[in-house]
C-alpha cells in the first residue's frame, strides 16, 4: 500500500478556491479539487488546459456527414443508378438532409466519447474514494487533493499547511 | 403565494444550503416513499399501457383497416400522433439546450424533467410512423442495410429523411440527458444506503468523481452537446414538415409549414412541461426550486410560440387565396365550413383564442389556471395536427372522390394509450431519477448567494 496522496475537506467552494490559490503559492502543482459542481475558479488555479474536445467534436461531425454521404452517393451512382423520371443520379439537395442529421449525430457521438475517454471514465476504483471524508451524500463538500509525488510534498508539512488554510478535514489515503 | 405580485419572482425561493438540495431532490428516489395519489395515478397510466399493447397487437393483427383511415383519406391519428409527440418532445430540447446557450439561470430546475419529457415523447412519436406503415416488421428497410433485396431506400424521400432525423434526435437527446445526469448519479450513489440502490447508481455514475479537470472537460462538451441540439430540433421538426409539403397535395403544399411547424412544436411542448411541472411541484413540495417564475416563463414562451402559430394559420389561409389555385382554395373554405368545420374552430378557439388569457400576469401566475390552459393547448395541437393532416386528402383535385375519414375505438385506443404510456414513464422516472438537477441546482444557490 502506497500513499496516494493528501486529501483535504472543506465546507464551502471559496475556501476551497483560497485553499488551492494558496497551495499552489507554496509551489505545489500536482494537485485536484473535487466539488459537486464546476467552479471555474480553480481552471487557472490548478492550471487546467484548455480542452481540445471541441475538435473531436468537430471532426466526429465531419466524418459522418461525409461518410454518410458518400454512402449514398456510392448507392445512387455505383451500386444501383436507376433513373426515376429523368432526375439526376446525384441530386445533392435531399442528400444533404440525411448527411446534415448523420453529422449531427457523429458530432455528438464523439463529444460523449471523447468527454468520457479524456477524462477515464468510466473507472470504478479511484484512490480519492478511499478518503472516509469523500462523499457527496450530503451534497456540498469540496476537497483539495495533493498528490504525493509532488515534488514539494512533505506528509506532516503538506498536512500543516492544509489545516492552516481551512481545511476541516486532512486524510491521508492509500492509493 | 405571496410573491404573485411582485413583478418577477426569483429563481430560487428561500435560502438553501447543499445538503437541503441533495436531500431533498435524492429522497424523493431514495427513500421510495411516494404519496399513495403517486401510486394511483401510474396505476390508471399502466391501465393505459396495457391499453396501448392490446391496441397495437390488434392493429397489427387485422391491419390499418381497424383505424378509421378510408381512401381518400389515408394518412390518420397515426401521423398526427407522430407530428404532436415529436411536438411535445422539442420544448425539452429548447428548455435544456437553448435556455442554455442562452446562460438563462431559471432552467435549472426544469431542464431534467424537460429533457426526460423529450426522450419519451420521442419514443412514443418513433412508434407512429411505423404502425402506420401497414406492415411494420418491415420498418427496418429504411435503413440502408445490406438486406437480401439488394436494394437502398430512396434517399429523396422525406420519409426516409424522417427516419434519420428522429433516430438522430431520440440518441443526442438521450446523450445529452445521460451526460447531464451523470454529476448526480454520483450524488445518489454517496446517498443510497441499500446495497442494490449503491450498485445500481455507482454502475450508471461510471465512477464519476467531481474532479476540477474532468469538470473543465465535461462543461465545455455540455455546452457543445446543447450548441448540436438546437439546430438538431429545429431541422427535425421541418422534415416532419417536409412529409407534407412533398406533396402537391391541396393544404399540404406550403412553405410556411417548416417554421410553422416548429412554432406548433413549441408550443404544445410547453403546454406540456406545464402541464407536468403544476402538479410535480405540488405533490413534491417543490414549489421552491420550481417556482412560480419558471411557470410565467414558460407561459410567455407559449404565446410567444402561440403568435407565431397563429401566423402559421393566416399565412396559410392567405396564400391559399393569393395561389389562386381554385382546389387550394376550395380546400381552405372546406375547412372551415366542411366536414371538419367543428374540429377546425376547436382548435381556432382553443390555440388562438384561449391562449391569449396569458398576456394577463394574474392568469400566467394562477397554477390551477394556467394548468387548464396547457390541458386545453395539447388538445388543440392535437386537434391542429389531425386537421392539417385530415382535410388536405379530403378535399384532393378530384371532387368525385372527396371523402373523410372516421375515428374507430382504435384510433382513441393507441392515441390515449401512447399518452398513457408517456405519463406511466415519466412516473419511473420520477421514481427512478432525480426529476431536478441536483448539481445545477446548487451552483445557482451558489451564485444567488443564498447559502445559509
Amino acid at each position: 500500500m502506497s500513499l496516494y496522496g493528501l486529501m483535504a475537506a472543506f465546507a464551502d467552494p471559496e475556501a476551497l478556491i483560497d485553499a488551492a490559490r494558496g497551495m499552489r503559492e507554496r509551489g505545489y502543482r500536482r494537485m485536484d479539487a473535487f466539488s459537486p459542481f464546476p467552479l471555474e475558479e480553480l481552471d487557472g488555479i490548478l492550471e487546467i488546459p484548455k480542452t481540445r474536445l471541441p475538435w473531436a467534436v468537430l471532426v466526429g461531425g465531419i466524418t459522418c456527414a461525409a461518410l454518410v454521404y458518400a454512402l449514398i452517393w456510392y448507392s445512387v451512382e455505383v451500386d444501383y443508378p436507376i433513373n426515376v423520371g429523368g432526375r439526376p443520379l446525384h441530386s445533392w439537395p435531399p442528400f444533404v438532409v440525411i448527411a446534415f442529421e448523420a453529422g449531427i449525430l457523429g458530432a455528438a457521438f464523439a463529444g460523449f466519447l471523447g468527454v468520457l475517454v479524456a477524462n477515464g471514465l468510466p473507472r470504478y476504483y479511484h484512490p480519492v474514494f478511499n478518503a472516509e471524508s469523500f462523499t457527496y451524500a450530503r451534497g456540498g463538500r469540496f476537497y483539495l487533493l495533493i498528490e504525493a509525488t509532488d515534488p514539494k510534498y512533505r506528509k506532516s508539512v503538506t498536512k500543516r499547511q492544509l489545516t492552516r488554510l481551512g481545511a476541516e478535514i486532512v486524510e491521508e489515503i492509500e492509493a | 403565494m405571496t410573491e404573485a405580485s411582485a413583478s418577477s419572482p426569483a429563481v430560487l425561493r428561500g435560502r438553501h444550503d447543499f445538503p437541503e438540495i441533495s436531500g431533498r431532490i435524492g429522497s424523493i428516489v431514495l427513500s421510495g416513499r411516494l404519496p399513495r395519489h403517486f401510486w394511483t395515478a401510474f396505476f390508471l397510466c399502466f391501465l393505459l399501457v396495457l391499453l396501448l399493447l392490446y391496441s397495437i397487437t390488434y392493429l397489427i393483427s387485422v391491419g390499418v383497416g381497424g383505424l378509421g383511415i378510408n381512401m381518400p383519406v389515408v394518412w390518420g391519428t397515426m401521423i398526427s400522433n407522430f407530428v404532436w409527440w415529436i411536438g411535445i418532445g422539442h420544448a425539452g430540447t429548447l428548455i435544456s439546450a437553448v435556455l442554455l446557450l442562452l446562460r438563462q439561470p431559471w432552467r435549472a430546475s426544469i431542464n431534467r424533467f424537460a429533457e426526460a419529457m423529450t426522450l419519451f415523447a420521442v419514443a412514443m412519436a418513433g412508434l407512429f410512423p411505423i404502425l402506420h406503415l401497414g406492415r411494420p416488421w418491415f420498418f427496418y428497410w429504411l435503413l440502408p442495410l445490406p438486406n437480401v433485396h439488394m436494394h437502398w431506400p430512396q434517399w429523396r424521400s422525406p420519409l426516409v429523411w424522417d427516419f434519420a432525423a428522429i433516430s438522430t434526435y431520440a440518441t443526442v437527446s438521450l446523450l445529452f440527458w445521460y451526460m447531464g445526469l451523470l454529476p448526480d448519479l454520483a450524488v445518489l450513489r454517496d446517498r443510497a444506503r441499500s446495497r442494490p440502490a449503491q450498485l445500481f447508481y455507482g454502475i450508471l455514475a461510471l465512477g464519476w468523481r467531481g474532479s476540477a479537470f474532468h469538470w473543465a472537460r465535461y462543461q465545455v462538451v455540455y455546452f457543445l452537446l446543447a450548441a448540436l441540439a438546437t439546430p438538431l430540433v429545429v431541422s427535425v421538426h421541418s422534415i416532419v414538415s417536409l412529409d407534407f409539403t412533398f406533396a402537391i397535395t391541396p393544404g399540404y403544399h406550403s412553405t410556411i409549414f417548416p417554421p410553422y411547424f416548429v412554432a406548433g412544436a413549441l408550443l404544445s411542448g410547453f403546454a406540456m412541461v406545464l402541464t407536468i411541472a403544476i402538479p410535480l411541484r405540488w405533490a413534491f413540495s417543490v414549489e421552491d426550486l420550481i417556482t412560480v417564475r419558471h411557470m410565467d416563463n414558460a407561459a410567455k414562451l407559449m404565446i410567444a410560440a402561440g403568435m407565431v402559430v397563429a401566423y402559421g394559420y393566416v399565412s396559410e389561409a392567405f396564400f391559399a387565396w393569393y395561389s389562386g389555385e381554385p382546389y387550394e382554395r376550395a380546400m381552405m373554405v372546406q375547412r372551415a365550413i366542411g366536414p371538419y368545420a367543428p374540429l377546425f374552430w376547436t382548435m381556432l378557439g382553443l390555440n388562438c383564442g384561449l391562449l391569449q388569457l396569458l398576456w394577463f400576469r394574474r392568469i400566467r401566475r394562477n397554477m390551477p389556471l394556467l394548468f387548464a390552459i396547457a390541458i386545453a393547448v395539447n388538445i388543440g395541437m392535437w386537434i391542429e395536427r389531425y386537421i392539417i393532416v385530415v382535410t388536405g386528402p379530403s378535399r384532393d383535385y378530384l371532387p368525385s372522390a372527396w371523402g373523410e375519414q372516421s375515428l374507430t375505438w382504435l384510433d382513441f385506443g393507441i392515441l390515449f394509450g401512447s399518452i398513457g404510456t408517456f405519463f406511466a414513464l415519466i412516473f419511473l422516472f420520477i421514481r427512478i431519477l432525480p426529476a431536478i438537477t441536483i448539481f445545477e441546482v446548487e451552483e445557482l444557490a451558489e451564485e444567488e448567494g443564498k447559502l445559509r
